[in-house]
């Protein structure tokens, strides 16, 4: 009975009512928003690195060392030396070590050098393989594996031939030497789907004729002769290390931090990735504070329209009081109409961040590399959308209560 | 490799090698590292913490009574069950356990503790009682108490927390900072004096 006069009491003012369901949908969809870019950032880095149980490289911070080398974001760290690297790789505890090469460019693409065994090593979102769409890993020399959002970017197919180039932004490419691409890796939502990869011989081959970064003037080298060049690297980047038994990882963590012949640092990718949380925390909480306090204004927004509406209710009140109605049921009524409100706003925010979802998805993914997976509300944000309408009942309590103390006279009196 | 790194350290240890080489690791008083590994049911864990926050001082043991704090410490910090307190239903039992004082320029026996990763024979622990003697020569800087521990459980399943009773018995101490790898990845955790409980599932 009390519901369907809401109801009908609500339809009744649809355009008002409309607003404030909009603000607190807008709000809502805002809040939900910022949670699951958070989520979704969190648990988008957590699956990039998978099996692998240290990462090695030059000494500077565990979260630039992690960042840069599986994420190739950041400053670049140093490079370390082969020397080292194969010391490292001769430690007894090392089950499979697997080096990093970075710093060329194919177009808006990094270029990754590395061993074939990367293909086997290297694991995302709880332990998947890295799989081909077409093609294999590469074979020869000059050949590449490219991830999946260089093909769908570049229109690239297996057999075309690409070209490599020094650093990023380059202004100078490697022409004497063209790749040809031998694989297309499936797309797996981690950095590697913007890769192309090569072997660290080949990051060794294009650079035969350069030196500090600009060609030798009249001097090519042929691709024959490159072939017959020793092509060990002198350096890498990085390297991921899988440890035998992870009664050893500290051991061997420890022996490479105090490596002697180089300042070297070995992380957990786990760990460090705690401390990148750890730092971007404090952002965290501050951005998802903003966006509550949004959600708090259109629930304020709603209580200042439930007060004004009073005003304009007054008959309506005393007619309900003069045929019986007692105070409480007014109360109620205007509880109910807040509650109401707040909880078509909510499920329509809820539909909003959806639907933004589902138009953002591809953009979010191809311009940041962040994959929003589009799932089930979970719990926690059920507990929200509960939250608001709790609130919209709590707010609406206080323009109730002065209904509730009108007295029916007030209403009955006709004012000038 | 074994033989080679070994004696690159062995060269470090004599101060005149042709290649010198001057690096500290990070020392923050009142701040513990402690590294704990599990696979099936053995767990290996690592101490390191400043020596101010276990006896004190850092500076070299003069006085008999420097030299008995030291030695009681080693004592204490030998019993690793009475500073990490595990669950019961866990049945942990310590196969092996050492400890020692490490001052900052010799880092000249890690390969002695490796000897131990195979936890077959944990008979001759002896060993490391006259590394702790020989580090006592200090000067002036940091020193660092340095403990290993590799204990069976026989339901590691149980092993749900730590409690720390190590801020009970060392009152300097502030905070340690742990780090756990196990097969399903690695975690770290701070554990303060406020708080010295170490809550571990959902971790296995």
């Amino acid at each position: 009975m009390i519901l369907r006069l809401a109801i009908a009491s609500l339809l009744a003012r649809a355009l008002t009512v409309g607003m404030t369901v909009l603000a607190i949908a807008l709000s809502v969809a805002l809040f939900l928003g910022v949670e699951k870019v958070r989520t979704g950032a969190k648990a988008s880095f957590a699956n990039t690195i998978s099996g692998t149980d240290l990462i090695v490289g030059a000494r500077s911070g565990s979260v630039q060392l992690l960042l840069y080398s599986v994420f190739r974001i950041g400053n670049a760290t140093n490079n370390i030396t082969w020397d080292s690297y194969q010391d490292i790789a001769a430690q007894p505890q090392v089950d499979w070590i697997v080096p990093i090469s970075l710093g060329d460019s194919h177009r808006q693409f990094r270029v990754m050098g590395t061993s074939p065994e990367f293909f086997a090593r290297y694991k995302y979102r709880q332990g998947r393989s890295l799989a081909m769409t077409d093609g294999v890993v590469m074979a020869d020399l000059f050949d590449a594996v490219i991830g999946a959002d260089v093909a769908t970017t570049l229109g690239y197919s297996v057999g075309d031939p690409i070209v490599v180039a020094h650093g990023l932004a380059s202004f100078t490419e490697h022409k004497d030497q063209p790749f040809r691409i031998s694989g297309i890796l499936e797309k797996t939502g981690t950095p590697v789907d913007r890769t192309v990869i090569v072997s660290l011989e080949a990051i060794e081959a294009i650079h035969v004729d350069w030196q500090s970064g600009a060609q030798i003037p009249g001097q090519s080298t042929p691709v024959d002769v490159i072939r017959q060049m020793d092509l060990e690297p002198k350096a890498v980047t990085a390297a991921l290390i899988g440890v035998k038994s992870p009664l050893q990882t500290f051991a061997l963590q420890r022996a490479i931090n105090e490596y002697p012949e180089e300042p070297l640092l070995a992380v957990l990718p786990g760990v460090a990735l705690q401390e990148l949380w750890a730092i971007v925390g404090v952002a965290e909480t501050a951005l998802l504070g903003v966006s509550a306090m949004v959600v708090v204004t259109a629930l304020i927004g709603m209580m200042a329209t439930i007060f004004s509406s009073l005003n304009e209710r007054r008959r309506e009140m005393a007619i309900f009081r003069a045929m019986g109605a007692r105070p409480l049921i007014i109360v109620g009524l205007l509880v109910l109409e807040a509650m109401l409100t707040a909880a078509i706003g909510a499920v329509l925010g809820l539909s909003l961040l959806y639907l933004a979802l589902f138009i953002a998805q591809p953009i979010v993914d191809s311009a940041f590399g962040l994959w929003l997976p589009i799932e089930a509300p979970s719990l926690r944000k059920l507990w929200v959308l509960v939250g608001v309408i709790a609130a919209g009942a709590i707010v609406s309590f206080v323009p109730a209560l002065r209904a509730y103390r009108i007295s029916l006279a007030d209403g009955m009196l006709v004012r000038t | 490799m074994r033989t080679s790194l070994s004696l690159v350290l062995a060269a470090l240890a004599i101060p005149a090698a042709a290649q010198e080489s001057r690096q500290l690791d990070a020392h923050e008083h009142g701040v513990g590292e402690l590294n704990i590994a599990f696979e099936g049911n053995i767990m290996a864990m690592e101490l390191h913490v400043p020596g101010a926050d276990i006896v004190g001082f850092e500076h070299a043991a003069t006085s008999a009574e420097d030299r008995t704090a030291i030695e009681n410490a080693v004592a204490t910090l030998a019993r690793p069950l009475e500073l990490f307190v595990l669950p019961e239903g866990a049945e942990c039992t310590v196969t092996q356990a050492s400890a020692e004082l490490e001052s900052e320029e010799s880092h000249d026996q890690h390969e002695e503790h490796e000897e131990h990763d195979d936890h077959d024979d944990h008979a001759d622990d002896d060993g490391h009682e006259d590394h702790a003697e020989e580090h006592h020569e200090d000067e002036a800087g940091h020193t660092e108490f340095h403990a290993e521990y590799t204990l069976t459980c026989a339901h590691p399943g149980a092993i749900t927390g730590f409690k720390f009773a190590y801020f009970d018995v060392f009152q300097n101490a502030r905070e340690l900072e742990v780090q756990i790898v196990s097969t399903s990845g690695a975690r770290a955790f701070e554990v303060e004096r406020d708080a010295p409980t170490l809550d571990l599932r959902g971790m296995f």
